[in-house]
């Protein structure tokens, strides 16, 4: 009973998680489901393997898949240098039109999707500029970037600046410090800032709705076909990406541990000390 | 932590840059192109050049259309011609997708698509802005000697100027025929006996044309007044929860996990619904006739490979192989003895090679009447009911 | 590195991402604003800027019901959302040791299933005759006659289940970073568990609290996937009406007045929440106290 209590809230954790997990199952599941190609049903018709020994085999779900990931990939990549340099600017550095650049990296993520949709869709139309994958691209790394500056700034925010003040000590430039020094460790955050842009890069549906024109993504395939009917391969790709990001994770994790394992090998470091500027600092290990 | 304070003169500042932003949104707008946002292509119509079949093409077509597993049509028509052909389903609703595709039809571009699938008042609202090009029957051998002949000439197209059917269609009632076997009319999906168990399609042509008919209208000479009474039948039943729901293809699912225990809904999705007790049924009073066709728009590339894509389906063996799977009714004659080849309970099947007596009663998709503004008011009153606005 | 070239160095990095952000997301937003003011239509020779402040109008008569029905769903979504994630980030952020990460991502990896495949796939859960419901129902959650489908009920869920890691994102983000020395100074001070909690945990995850309700808030107002795949007639939202404008009707300027009504609410809403809860929170310009 005292255990109960002393871990209700873990116990919570677990259920919580369980939950938020139910529809991945229920697809990772009916991936399996032995049904002419339509799931629409929730009853099981037997086992089989069919579907993921065929994988590829719709290609139009692979085309959509492809474009999708293409997409994803690209406007990550766009996204995350932009954000990362934005949050930079941002956490480090003292200027004039902070305010207003705070403001209009907050306006995206507080805009409901359709409407920042709807707009894209009004100035690419009354310009005339034909919809599909570039306008699509535009589109992606415009809602990712915020979330980039929000993630890589929190990651900013509680840097420990000493190892960079050490290198500038040790006479190294500016630029020099930034890629030997910052940029690995702020690795994590800007890996962390990517997954996530990727992650709203794929799933969206929305705006991409409006804005793609006649290109298939992913999401706008499955939606024309959840009408009919879904291929089992969709449930058998969908599941795919859901492992593909599991492992990512474990990747991360891993790197974490290796990263941890060999600071726990360097001497320890000093207890907390009176920094110049008479600031208490809690010892570096513990963050 | 220190706590931002924003003076009178930082947010003087922001101010002040909200304006530049919009001043500098302004100048582009002016460097900005047309004052006016759509209307149709000006130029004029072009016959669709033929030529020697090679190259590529794209297709767009409605999803499960085509089995697109291995060894399909496209793949057959790829080796056989030499033409590669990226198969799209991308066309879910027709008003939707020609919404997308407006602005670049407007500049005389097709997207990339050599060929569209569209229903039959969708192809004649495009045809009629200036979006598609002509198609010469000098071309299109295979398709005039095969077409049905009760396909030769619609109204919509009496030239068949501009439309090569894909497959047509019944618009009639799904019905679960265990929980709702009495229903055999449009109006008995009002009896409140069902409230909440039926849906209707969210197809403007379909659902209202139906209703009409229940109520004994002649659906080609209905007036204005008789779909907006029509409409508002529907939206008591909507605004009670009679209908659950107006759906595109999705009433399958809830067919199938019975959610929904009668419907209307299209012929040749009893294949889609696995579920053994759903039926489609003809109407007492009939159904509603309708086709998808194939159109090349305007600016389309390769059109002489989209001809020779559109001889190839009308081949009566290819086109056996279409109608196995898609099982709606099919536009090319002499299908049904290569199929009782195959499998003769598909020959005989009413809903895919229906005889006369079973259509009889059965009207072609109808346009609300009127002008451009009076389907303009239909279509809004309808989709207000559909969306739910009072 | 000379004084001009450091103080320019800001600018030089906010560059790109900025011009990006200014053209294609304030002025798309002009646009739409231009767009709402044209009147015509597609098929009678397109749309001309004519001042047309009666879009407005026609926007609003006959859509209260579903932006009424958008603040609710959303509110009760951010509510729920809320409720169930704060115990969830706290047990990853305070309890979870050397599951931290582990669980942060499990959180967060179901989220790169597509959208919709997982409202599809609740959808098929949720089935009028499945298991689960029949659960429910034996629970006495839902009545014997009743459905979860095509009800507020499926809507509200859907969107809570989306956004929830919006929520548990920054609420774990901002108790991470607690010290927990502070809770055990309370202790010492002979505070109850439920005190401390209140007065020194609660106070110091607000900035989370305040960013993940906005995050959850805000998107759900203007969602129709979820009204659409898991409701009914009667549960239609802002974002179905002005999906149809745009999409089906292809009346754009009435669909543009639509979404900056419902912006302009939306801000409405949210300006009444940061009063009482602290702008400060939300701008989270948190430096660091050097």
């Amino acid at each position: 009973m005292r255990w109960l209590r002393r871990n209700a809230l873990l116990l919570y954790a677990a259920v919580a998680v369980a939950y938020m997990l139910v529809p991945i199952f229920v697809i990772a599941l009916f991936s399996f489901d032995q049904t002419s190609s339509n799931k629409l049903d929730y009853r099981w018709s037997g086992f089989t393997l069919d579907f993921w020994k065929d994988a590829f085999a719709d290609e139009a779900v692979n085309e959509a898949m492809i474009t999708s990931i293409q997409l994803a990939a690209l406007s990550t990549i766009v996204a995350t240098v932009l954000g990362t340099l934005m949050a930079l600017a941002l956490v480090r550095h003292k200027f004039r039109g902070r305010g207003v650049s705070n403001l209009l990296i907050v306006l995206p993520m507080a805009t409901p999707e359709i409407v920042i949709g709807a707009a894209l869709l009004s100035m690419f139309l009354i310009y005339g500029i034909g919809l599909g994958f570039t306008t699509l691209f535009i589109a992606h790394v415009m809602f990712s970037i915020s979330f980039v500056v929000v993630v890589v700034r929190s990651r900013l925010i509680g840097f420990d600046r000493s190892l960079e003040e050490a290198a500038a000590d040790l006479g190294a430039r500016p630029l020099t410090t930034f890629r030997t020094i910052t940029l690995p460790l702020l690795a994590p955050g800007i890996l962390a800032a990517a997954l996530l842009a990727f992650a709203l890069s794929i799933d969206d549906f929305v705006i991409s709705n409006i804005n793609s024109g006649t290109t298939e993504t992913f999401p706008l395939y499955i939606f024309g076909v959840s009408l009919r009917g879904i291929p089992v391969q969709v449930n058998v790709l969908a599941t795919m990406l859901f492992l593909v990001a599991v492992v990512c994770i474990a990747l991360v994790l891993w790197q974490q541990r290796q990263a941890e394992r060999m600071a726990a090998v360097r001497p320890d470091p000093e207890p907390a000390t009176t920094a110049p500027g008479g600031l208490v600092r809690a010892p570096a290990a513990t963050r | 932590m220190r706590h931002r304070n924003p003076s009178t003169h930082s947010r003087g500042r922001a101010a002040l840059m909200a304006l530049l932003v919009l001043i500098f949104a302004v100048a582009l707008a002016a460097c900005g192109d047309d004052d006016n946002v759509g209307g149709g292509n000006e130029s004029a119509t072009q016959v669709a050049e033929s030529g020697p079949v090679r190259g590529e093409i794209t297709i767009s077509n409605w999803p499960a259309y085509m089995d697109t597993g291995k060894d399909n049509t496209v793949n057959e028509f790829q080796n056989e011609k030499d033409v590669k052909v990226d198969y799209v389903e991308d066309v879910n609703d027709n008003a939707e997708f020609f919404g997308k595709l407006r602005p670049q039809l407007e500049q005389g571009e097709s997207g990339g698509r050599s060929i569209f699938v569209v229903t039959d008042w969708m192809a004649k609202q495009m045809y009629d802005l200036g979006f598609l090009q002509e198609l010469d029957h000098a071309d299109l051998p295979t398709v005039f000697e095969n077409l049905r002949p009760d396909l030769q000439s619609p109204s919509f197209d009496p030239e068949r100027k501009f439309s090569v059917p894909w497959q047509t269609g019944l618009t009639g009632m799904m019905v679960n025929e265990q929980l709702a076997p009495d229903v055999r009319s449009v109006n008995d999906l009002f009896d409140p006996k069902y409230k909440g168990k039926v849906t209707m399609l969210s197809e403007m042509r379909d659902t209202v044309p139906l209703v009409m008919k229940a109520d004994g209208v002649d659906v080609d000479e209905a007036t204005k007044q008789d779909w907006l009474d029509a409409i508002d039948k529907l939206r008591e039943a909507a605004e009670s929860g009679q209908i659950r729901r107006f759906t595109g293809n999705d009433y399958n699912q809830d067919m199938t996990n019975e959610n929904v225990v009668a419907a209307i809904g299209w012929s040749g999705d009893t294949s889609i619904i696995e579920n053994e007790d759903v039926r489609w049924r003809m109407p007492t009073e009939g159904c509603i006739i309708w086709s998808d066709n194939m159109v090349i728009p305007k600016g389309a590339p390769n059109t002489a490979a989209a001809l020779e894509w559109m001889n190839f389906v009308y081949e009566p063996e290819v086109q056996a192989d279409i109608a196995e799977y898609v099982q709606y009714v099919t536009p090319v004659a002499g299908v049904d003895e290569v199929l009782r080849e195959r499998d003769p309970a598909l020959a005989d099947n009413q809903l895919i090679f229906p005889d006369e007596e079973f259509t009889k009663d059965c009207s072609t998709q109808p346009d609300p009447p009127g002008s451009a503004e009076d389907r303009q008011e239909v279509t809004e009153a309808f989709q207000d009911v559909v969306t739910g606005r009072s | 590195m000379s004084a001009l070239r450091r103080r320019l160095v800001p600018y030089g990095l906010l560059l790109p991402g900025t011009v990006w952000l200014l053209l294609f997301f304030a002025v798309p937003m002009y646009f739409m604003g231009e767009m709402a003011l044209r009147s015509g239509s597609l098929d009678t020779g397109g749309f001309t800027f004519s001042w047309e402040w009666g879009n407005f109008d026609e926007a609003l008569s006959g859509s209260e019901e579903q932006l009424l029905r958008s603040f609710v769903y959303a509110g009760l979504a951010s509510l729920f959302a809320l409720l169930i994630a704060y115990p969830l980030a706290y047990a990853i952020a305070l309890r979870a040791g050397r599951w931290k990460l582990l669980l942060l991502f499990a959180v967060v990896a179901p989220f790169f299933t597509t959208y919709l495949i997982r409202t599809i796939a609740w959808k098929t859960i949720l089935a009028d005759a499945s298991p689960a419901v029949d659960v429910l129902k034996f629970l006495q959650i839902v009545p014997e006659d009743g459905r979860v489908l095509a009800t507020g009920g499926a809507v509200v869920a859907g969107l809570t289940y989306n956004f929830l890691p919006f929520m548990i994102l920054p609420i774990y983000a901002s108790l991470e970073r607690m010290d927990v020395r502070l809770i055990e100074s309370a202790k010492d001070l002979y505070a109850s568990s439920a005190q401390a909690f209140w007065r020194v945990t609660l106070p110091i995850s607000a900035p989370g609290i305040v960013a993940g309700v906005l995050l959850t808030f805000i998107p759900a107002v203007g969602d129709y996937v979820n009204a659409l795949l898991l409701g009914g007639t009667g549960q239609t939202m802002v974002g179905n009406v002005i999906q149809s404008l745009y999409l089906q009707q292809r009346d754009y300027p009435e669909a543009a007045a639509l979404s900056f009504v419902m912006m302009l609410a939306i801000l409405a809403v949210v300006l009444v929440y940061l009063r009482l809860a602290g702008t400060g929170a939300f701008m989270g310009d948190e430096e660091e106290s050097r």
